[in-house]
């Protein structure tokens, strides 16, 4: 709602929280990445962590610092419907699929189509190729992954959860993209030092104006 | 930009943006809606008294506190006479009878008329003031902890007080612009936390924190589920829903939690408390803390069961069958009132807000459940719900070690007697079956005798008198031949 990433990123001044959610089809190996990724361990019977469904991370990218909070979400088919409350006001989407399942980078591609079209281009979207260490097996081509990746603005990217490949650039990568989407945000309007409060008073005056009606319409949709 | 601006959805009324005493220059909300001229004016007047008022109040009602409990035996009691039903509605829960909702419904109704508190306007508010215990221990404790911030601790107090007053004031407005200006209030507080009265910034969120438990107590018999919405009807909704879906089995949701291992069926029974006590909290922060406090129980309840963390694959259903299981009173009010009236800063970010997402997609799943997404087929699920049969009678060996003993019982012996009436049924359809083969053998028999008789009829020939001529004189028998070879004859 009213805590977007801009405003977060502007109270702070020099610090950045950020919300980035998971999406794919059930084992493709969501959970494996973001435990790699926060715990580096994959497999492991020694895994601290009482669950992986939410993770964070603390990261220092040029000075600035970065809160990083993962949001895992169901893969089932059956919870596809829910995935609006899921991804409402993340900053950052991870699309997994398996290179050795087709179907999973279908399922990417509906995900991509529903993000732009509940989004826009506010959010910054990484396709991520998991399982490289069946490269053998592989289904999906890097070709056809790449060129898709491409053509909706995405990043495309290859993993390996199990070999620890790939994982540590995908976020860094994601992070990096979404500092700056923040900071276009900030400076777009026009006023990234001063208050937040006013500066949502302010957007919503320009906003009020034109069309009223939208402004009314859109927020049951957001 | 645009984009952005409207998924915020905030919209306001050019008239909403002029000053409140109608003298036309612009308001400004920092000013509570007044412009800088009339603000100056109103806030100079209000300022002295309240100042001089509140640090009145705060001290009565430490000197207070003790005669005030003593004196509030009564409350006490109605207190734990709640919990008594909290309890109760535990016990009822095992026996999947879920009939407290109006229990509740009462238990808080008559909690929430004893927060009555007036307000710092009333001159003299000792006098007529009924004020419940916790509101009183509330503002004690947050006046209290006000004092650690010194000179910022009066001008917050100031600030939440003026909150309260302008909220009193807009009670006639909608609870969505309620809502607003609470989100205001808690944007401006957390920016002047942070640049003027300079704040650390570890200090920032356990301020926001106080400050929401203060405003949010009294704030609380106003905007949880006001009259003015649906949300009392969608409570309804939702909790008949969860009833009629009282067939639901783990299996089907695939929840990966084994109740047959007492520890997890321990952690699914705290899970359920947890999030059945989320109704009895007035403040959104500590409604949060419920869901989140339940959702650790689920997690754990996962980890015994799988040995590994949980990912949402195994949370998400899991948290769906405790909210069936649990049926949570006025699970849509709570939602609401969090979503409204909760500090932005943690319900969008951090793990509570995440924990609340996933209530909000439970809740969602079970409105809209179907057949295909419990993998039944859509009779079985018709029948299901209209409770012609149970599924629940095939696996009562898979009943959970709390389910009580006469339910057991029953299902047995509903399955024992299902059994005899099989049996009764098939004996009878023997029995027939045998008349039948009875009758068809008898049947069978005649037609096999009437086709020999009709292939070789009995024909009886008339005597011929010259053979009984022969026969009966019998004069030369001896004298004949004697009688010729069958075979010879038989051709």
């Amino acid at each position: 709602m009213a805590a977007g990433s801009g405003a977060a990123a502007a109270a702070g001044g020099r610090s950045f929280s950020f919300k980035v959610v998971l999406l794919g089809e059930g084992c493709v190996g969501k959970t494996s990445l973001v435990l790699r990724y926060c715990e580096n361990k994959f497999n492991d019977k020694h895994i601290t962590t009482l669950q992986a469904s939410f993770l964070t991370k603390k990261l220092n990218i040029g000075g600035k610092r970065v809160n990083l909070a993962i949001w895992d979400t169901a893969g089932q088919e059956r919870f596809h419907a829910l995935g609006p409350i899921y991804y409402r006001d993340s900053n950052g989407a991870i699309l997994v699929y398996d290179i050795t399942d087709e179907d999973s980078f279908q399922k990417v591609k509906n995900w991509v189509k529903e993000l732009r079209k509940m989004l826009g281009n506010e959010i910054c979207l990484c396709i991520v190729g998991n399982k490289i260490d069946l490269e053998k097996e592989r289904h999906v081509s890097v070709q056809e992954a790449e060129t898709y990746a491409e053509s909706v603005g995405a990043k495309h990217y290859h993993t390996s959860a199990k070999q620890n490949k790939g994982i540590e650039e995908l976020f860094l990568d994601l992070c990096k993209r979404m500092i700056e989407t923040a900071q276009v945000d900030e400076r777009a309007r026009g006023n990234g030092s001063s208050q937040s409060g006013t500066a949502r008073r302010g957007v919503q005056i320009i906003d009020d104006e034109p069309q009223v009606q939208s402004s009314g319409g859109c927020c049951s949709s957001g | 930009m645009s984009l952005k601006s409207e998924r915020r959805g905030i919209h306001v009324d050019q008239s909403e943006l002029l000053c409140k005493k109608g003298c036309g220059y612009y308001g400004n909300p920092a000013w509570q809606g007044f412009c800088s001229k009339c603000w100056r004016e109103e806030y100079h007047k209000a300022r002295q008294k309240q100042i001089q008022e509140d640090w009145e109040l705060a001290e009565r009602l430490q000197r207070e506190e003790e005669e005030a409990y003593a004196s509030s035996q009564s409350t006490q009691g109605a207190q734990s006479l709640t919990f008594s039903k909290f309890e109760e509605k535990k016990t009822n829960e095992k026996t999947r009878k879920v009939t407290t909702v109006k229990k509740f419904f009462t238990a808080s109704s008559r909690a929430g008329a004893k927060k009555e508190l007036q307000e710092t306007k009333t001159p003299s508010p000792s006098i007529n003031r009924q004020a419940s215990i916790e509101t009183d221990r509330v503002s004690k404790e947050f006046i209290e902890f006000l004092k650690t911030y010194q000179k910022p601790g009066q001008d917050i107090y100031k600030q939440c007080k003026l909150f309260l007053d302008t909220m009193n004031h807009k009670r006639d407005l909608s609870i969505e612009e309620q809502s607003e200006c609470a989100q205001d209030f808690y944007q401006n507080v957390a920016e002047k936390l942070q640049t003027r009265w300079k704040v650390p910034p570890e200090k920032v969120e356990k301020a926001m924190d106080q400050i929401e438990r203060y405003i949010m107590t009294r704030q609380y018999k106003y905007v949880f589920c006001p009259e003015t919405t649906d949300d009392e009807k969608k409570d309804l909704a939702v909790q008949k829903r969860i009833r009629a879906l009282h067939w639901v089995t783990p299996q089907m949701l695939c929840v990966p939690v084994n109740e047959e291992i007492p520890e997890v069926s321990d952690m699914v029974v705290k899970a359920i408390t947890d999030i059945i006590e989320m109704d009895s909290k007035r403040v959104p922060r500590e409604k949060l803390a419920c869901i989140t406090k339940c959702s650790k129980h689920i997690f754990n309840a996962i980890k015994i069961t799988k040995n590994e963390p949980a990912s949402a694959d195994d949370f998400l259903p899991t948290l769906i069958y405790i909210v069936l299981k649990g049926n949570p009173p006025r699970l849509q009010s709570n939602i609401q009132y969090i979503t409204r009236f909760c500090n932005p800063s943690r319900l969008m970010t951090g793990e509570d807000g995440y924990y609340f997402t996933n209530l909000c997609c439970a809740v969602a799943f079970i409105e809209k459940l179907d057949a295909q997404s419990l993998n039944l087929s859509q009779e079985d699920f018709d029948r299901y719900m209209s409770g012609q049969t149970s599924p629940k009678k095939q696996e009562s060996e898979s009943w959970s070690p709390d389910t009580c003993l006469g339910v057991k019982q029953m299902y047995k012996n509903l399955d024992l007697l299902s059994q005899l009436n099989e049996r009764q049924e098939r004996i009878v359809s023997e029995a027939k079956k045998l008349e039948k083969d009875l009758i068809d053998w008898t049947d069978g028999i005649t037609k096999e005798v009437q086709d020999i008789v009709e292939k070789y009829p009995l024909e009886i020939k008339p005597k011929s008198q010259a053979l009984a001529a022969i026969d009966s004189e019998n004069v030369e028998n001896d004298k004949l031949p004697p009688p010729l070879q069958p075979q010879v004859y038989a051709g």
